[in-house]
């Protein structure tokens, strides 16, 4: 049979969704079939903590059925995400074990950046409409139920991203804790939203003008793609007339005249001002609401993994781009970062068959280039473990919580005492592979900040040879090199150490 | 022209259940039809009392209920529900009277000419007759009989609903004038009507009752019988409540049926001439008005003619029975997915078989690429060959999902013993939607081919009821299009309990779109007429009742858009109203076949759409209940329907034309050639089946052997 199916599940916090994705050759990927439920898990989370027993077994019901839809197409694989509600609930691995016991599937959870990478993805599966919008200016906006995203494109690279907790449902839920009268309403939410958002313009918008907004949420863009199809362009007044749609009637009349469940009426509202309030902030003029849903990024990921998909979009660069803006934002040297990257790249490339390394570990390299030393923003004498504190804080969209420690460690231990597997205190969550390529990549780093100490970028045609347990790095450079080499005798112990490869630097004088 | 908002007048609308009395009344004009064979006209006359039947235990109950509930609140024609019982009143009594006239002055007179020779009361048989069924009652009625005497000790018993019985005055032997009250049921599991022997060709029939009657003495030993006679009662004991009537009425008769005396008798039909101080008896014990008791000339519930139609031997004052014709692009043995996957296949029912769709499922039950079979199920037959092909998918390891709509008015126990059926054969059967009927005719067969997942659907107008689908005429399409697919995926997820999609691409669901999607077609022509362009509507359905859909269609025709509807049975909608509703004719169309098919026109600025669809311009189809509408889009299918609507507006035999008075009068056929639209499509049907069949080129000598795919 040609086709392949996938099933991609999205345990969301007011919604569960399933879609079945057919991939036939070409490169097609075709949405066949589409579940949704209204299931509220994310209220339970936020405000007790813990996810309900009735509301566990109404979840593993609807999965159960997901699962016998899923079999009944034959699907060939599955994926199931869970997003805030289950990533933020106490007892996170309870949930998860309890629903792959009772229902078969097994709900990863997502964090905030890996979740938004893939809401991000499935803007990007909508296709050209996309890659056409974000050559210009232009900023996402993916509103959940426990927070929202915003990330900035330039040229049509990621360059930041930041989470603010202004989820719909928890504003909702805050409106109905100060049980505010309903011509309160707008004033507080505005109040609430404008707060952060003032913030963050001065933070990272500054003067930045933004031509177009993409909007993701599961709340009023269904509402605009129903009104306005896939593919239209809209402005704020749309969603202001929305919003006075339902601030001039009953929550009654208003379900009835948008379509949509009752209880859904103000999360809508709250959606639409959200949206009103960002556009306006920025001062996009046109935006986009594909309907992307989460669903469609896990498809697409899916895809690209297995090598169904050719992707048009480039997400590694995004990542590194957005590494590239975090390093600016701590005086970090552009200059120095590449040289470093180039270093770094070069060394683990050729010694492909001794650290067993694949791509994603290498971007990690390459993170940690980028970032090695933004701690010196706050101290030039605790460099490392400042810079591991600022990555550790920096939300870098795409890499999991696993990977972003990954890369903090590297920063850290390129200048403080590599700390050995076991040795570990409390808070650190790398298991024991994390904690091999951490050392694999410290001392690759190691060594290629050892190879840029003056900083002067000196070594700019580096060339590498792995020959019987010699690596020979040789340099094409007229300079003097004796503060390189001195510091190259210093760092190579370590990485001796962890590959069992003495590393030579030969210099090749071409004169 | 009228103001603006004037269109909603009540003086522009009629009253529902007078416009279904009107109806009635068209069936009945069929069995008064001298043109028509005399057992069919037999037949038409039984559908007139079986559909008063219905009409009473739900129309009329639901109007007293109003009443009783004192729920005032006037209809489409600003007539409140004591001043519509008022006028059934009248109405139902002049209809029944005309039934009964039709019985006794034509057609029994017709049937002795013809040799059948119905005998009217027992007292008119000769002796040896009398013989045959005193014979008869002992060995065959007697022992089902459960005669009830009433005297003080003993209450009044519980007479069943839509009965028939007899009522006796009974006097206890050599007592002292005091007289009793006995009833007996006349039993339901005998034929009612009992042929006597006969020396010679002519045959002579008996009513049960009447036997029964003659025979009262042996029931009652000890007593000696004043007088008896047959009586049938109806109760409103129709605890659903009717989904026809408004959300606030539902409330209000909610509270009240609580309170109510359960199956309260609403209909009382007697004998005429039954005995005054029996009838006292009979009207006391079921507290029941003097305006609901029918004095009837003539053997009570006339659907026993639909027995009499039955009898052999009168092939000859029938007419001809009709087979339903091949589908030429489905031969039989074609494996339906390759024919379909050729382009849209339009099916028109009865005159071309419903044997594709039946099979439809059968080969997806057998099907090894069929992944999942999702229908819904309204009506089915009793032996429904759909049910057991969905089984035997199910069997076959397939993912059945099968709605069943249990709402269904009177087919609720029938339908619960076979939807059982297919929970154990490993069907996912869903029950119906809390708060709303399941009413679409739709099939979604997923099938993994070797490009990637098709679906096929079918859509349809009439139920998936292999037995009506001979006697209905009802719209089918079979098609693999793409989007109406996913639409069918999504509307089984929606049944399912999930969300509605985002988008839809080509079908529009009651209770969600279906209204305003009318309403904007309707619209749309009004538009185009104002710009001076082409305008025309033809709409065809059972019946038309909703206001906003008249309301649209008066506001449309007055600006000049061209309306020609073709309503079956009730409609609220009043013609050749000045300035109003002078460019909207309606016609009805009543002949053997019953019309159902539901086909709507829009001229679109001579792009015209053709929708066809599960849904009558009724409230209760558009607002509390599932139906789909669904485009016609293949240009030679779409040409297809514009001929069947243009035969059926051309009809001057079986249509009867609404007349401003409110009358339907049959059309003016002066100059013209006789035409009958349902005789028409039955040539065109057998036609299209020989002609195509014969395109298929000469028979070769050849065999062609079997190969396993």
């Amino acid at each position: 049979m040609g086709s392949r199916i996938f099933a991609a599940i999205d345990v969301g916090s007011f919604e569960l969704t399933m879609k079945i994705f057919e991939f036939t050759g070409k490169g097609n990927m075709k949405e066949v079939d589409c579940i949704q439920k209204r299931l509220d898990l994310g209220t339970d989370t936020y405000f007790n903590g813990k996810i309900s027993n009735e509301k566990m077994d109404e979840l593993c019901r609807a999965l159960s059925e997901f699962s016998e839809k899923m079999h009944a197409y034959k699907a060939d694989s599955c994926k199931a995400y869970g997003t805030s509600a289950i990533r933020e609930t106490e007892n996170t691995t309870i949930v998860q074990d309890q629903i792959a016991q009772r229902t078969g599937i097994r709900v990863d959870v997502l964090s905030n950046s890996e979740q938004r990478f893939l809401g991000y993805k499935a803007i990007a599966s909508r296709g050209e409409n996309f890659s056409r919008i974000i050559e210009e200016k232009t900023a996402i906006v993916d509103i959940g139920g426990g927070s929202i995203q915003l990330s900035l494109f330039d040229n049509d690279t990621l360059v930041s991203t930041q989470n603010l907790r202004l989820g719909v449902l928890r504003l909702q839920e805050y409106i109905n804790r100060f049980s505010a009268r309903s011509s309160q309403v707008e004033m507080l939410i505005d109040e609430m939203a404008m707060a952060q958002l003032s913030i963050y313009k001065k933070l990272y918008l500054k003067d930045r003008e933004i031509q177009n907004l993409i909007v993701m949420d599961d709340y009023i863009s269904p509402l605009m793609v129903r009104r306005h199809g896939v593919k239209a362009t809209l402005e704020t007044a749309d969603y202001t007339a929305v919003r006075h749609l339902i601030r001039n009637g009953s929550t009654t009349q208003a379900a009835l005249a948008m379509g949509i469940p009752e209880e859904k009426v103000p999360l809508v509202f709250i959606s639409a001002l959200l949206v009103e309030r960002i556009a306006e902030l920025m001062g996009a003029r046109h935006i986009w609401a594909p309907g992307a849903a989460l669903c469609d990024g896990i498809a697409y990921e899916y895809a690209e993994k297995a090598g169904l998909l050719q992707g048009e979009h480039d997400f590694e660069k995004d990542i590194v781009a957005c590494a590239t803006s975090i390093s600016k934002r701590y005086m970090g040297s552009k200059k120095r970062s590449e040289t470093l990257e180039n270093i770094t790249t070069t060394i683990f490339d050729s010694m492909k068959k001794i650290h067993g390394l694949g791509r994603r570990e290498r971007l990690y390299l390459r993170l940690a280039s980028i970032l090695h030393d933004c701690g010196k923003y706050i101290s030039m004498v605790n460099i490392g473990e400042n810079s591991y504190q600022i990555i550790m804080a920096t939300e870098i969209i795409g890499l999991s919580h696993l990977e972003r420690e990954i890369v903090a460690n590297v920063a850290r231990f390129n200048y403080s005492r590599f700390v050995y597997y076991g040795q570990q205190s409390g808070s650190s969550g790398l298991d024991q592979d994390s904690f091999l390529i951490v050392a694999k990549l410290t001392a690759i780093l190691r060594l290629a900040t050892g190879l840029d100490r003056s900083h002067k970028q000196k070594l700019t045609g580096l060339k590498a040879s792995l020959k019987d347990n010699r690596l020979v790095l040789t340099v094409d450079t007229q300079e003097d090199i004796t503060l390189e080499k001195g510091f190259f005798a210093m760092k190579e112990a370590f990485f001796k150490e962890v590959f069992s490869v003495e590393p030579v630097l030969k210099q090749h004088k071409n004169l | 022209m009228a103001e603006k908002n004037e269109y909603g007048d009540p003086k522009y609308y009629s009253n529902r259940e007078l416009s279904w009395v009107l109806f009635d009344h068209r069936v009945l004009n069929e069995a008064r039809d001298k043109s028509i064979p005399l057992f069919d006209r037999l037949k038409f006359l039984s559908i007139t009392a079986s559909n008063l039947d219905e009409f009473f235990m739900i129309r009329v109950a639901s109007l007293q209920d109003m009443v009783n509930a004192k729920y005032d609140k006037p209809d489409i024609a600003g007539l409140k529900p004591a001043e519509q019982l008022q006028l059934l009143d009248k109405a139902i009594h002049q209809l029944v009277e005309l039934q009964y006239s039709t019985y006794n002055r034509s057609l029994v007179p017709q049937l002795r000419q013809n040799g059948l020779q119905v005998i009217r009361q027992h007292e008119e048989l000769t002796e040896e007759e009398a013989d045959f069924v005193d014979r008869y009652f002992e060995e065959n009625v007697y022992p089902v009989l459960t005669p009830m005497a009433l005297d003080s000790s003993r209450p009044f018993p519980l007479i069943r609903n839509k009965t028939l019985n007899i009522a006796a005055l009974v006097q206890k032997k050599g007592g002292k004038g005091e007289m009793d009250f006995a009833t007996v049921q006349v039993p339901g599991v005998l034929s009612r009507i009992v042929q006597l022997p006969s020396h010679d060709k002519s045959r002579k029939l008996i009513l049960l009752e009447e036997i029964i009657e003659r025979n009262m003495h042996k029931l009652f030993l000890n007593y000696d019988i004043v007088c008896a006679h047959p009586y049938r009662i109806m109760r409103n004991a129709d605890l659903t409540i009717e989904e026809d009537e408004a959300a606030d009425l539902l409330k209000e008769i909610e509270r009240v049926l609580k309170k109510r005396q359960w199956g309260e008798a609403i209909r009382l039909e007697v004998e005429a001439g039954m005995d005054k101080r029996l009838l006292k008896i009979l009207r006391e014990e079921l507290h029941i008005d003097e305006s609901y008791i029918y004095k009837i000339d003539g053997p009570l519930d006339l659907t026993v003619l639909m027995k009499m139609y039955g009898l052999e031997g009168f092939d000859h004052l029938k007419s001809p029975g009709y087979t339903p014709q091949p589908v030429p692009q489905l031969p039989a043995g074609c494996d339906l997915f390759d024919e379909i996957r050729k382009g849209d296949i339009l099916l028109h029912h009865p005159y071309q078989t419903f044997e594709p769709v039946v099979d439809f499922i059968r080969q997806a039950a057998r099907d090894p690429e069929v992944l999942a079979i999702k229908q819904t199920l309204y009506r089915v037959s009793g032996n429904s060959p759909i049910i057991k092909a969905l089984a035997l998918a199910a069997e076959n390891g397939k993912q059945v999902t099968v709605l069943v709509e249990l709402k269904a008015r009177f087919d609720e126990e029938n339908n619960i013993v076979w939807a059982k059926m297919l929970e154990k054969a490993g069907c996912h059967v869903i029950y119906g939607l809390v708060g709303l009927k399941t009413h679409c005719k739709i099939t979604l067969v997923v099938r993994r081919e070797e490009d990637g997942i098709r679906r096929y659907v079918h859509l349809g107008t009439g139920n998936y009821n292999d037995a009506t689908a001979k006697l209905y005429t009802d719209i089918g399409l079979l098609t693999c299009s793409e989007a109406i697919g996913e639409d069918a995926t999504a509307v089984f997820n929606m049944l399912s309990g999930y969300s509605e999609p985002l988008v839809w691409n080509r079908l529009s669901l009651a209770p969600l779109w279906l209204k305003d999607k009318f309403l904007y077609l309707i619209d749309r022509e009004r538009r185009y007429a104002l710009e001076g362009r082409p305008a025309r509507i033809i709409a065809k359905m059972n019946s038309l009742c909703d206001k906003d859909i008249i309301e649209a269609l008066y506001k449309a025709g007055s600006v000049g858009v061209k309306i020609d509807l073709i309503v079956r049975g009730i409609c609220c909608l009043k013609v050749g109203i000045r300035g109003v509703s002078e460019n909207i004719t309606v016609r009805s169309i009543v002949g053997n076949f019953l019309e159902h098919s539901r086909i709507f026109y829009f001229e679109n600025d001579e792009r015209y759409e053709i929708y066809c669809g599960s849904a009558d311009w009724m409230p209760r189809n558009l607002e509390r209940r599932v139906e789909i509408l669904f485009p016609i889009d293949n240009p030679d299918l779409k040409e297809k329907l514009v001929h069947i609507l243009d035969c059926l507006l051309e009809d001057n035999e079986k249509a009867a034309v609404l007349q401003p008075d409110g009358s339907y009068e049959h059309p003016d056929r002066r100059g013209k050639a006789p035409f009958r639209a349902q005789a028409e499509f039955c040539r065109e049907a057998v036609e299209y089946a020989g002609k195509l069949t014969s395109d298929a080129g000469p028979a070769t000598r050849t065999f062609t052997p079997e190969t396993h795919r």
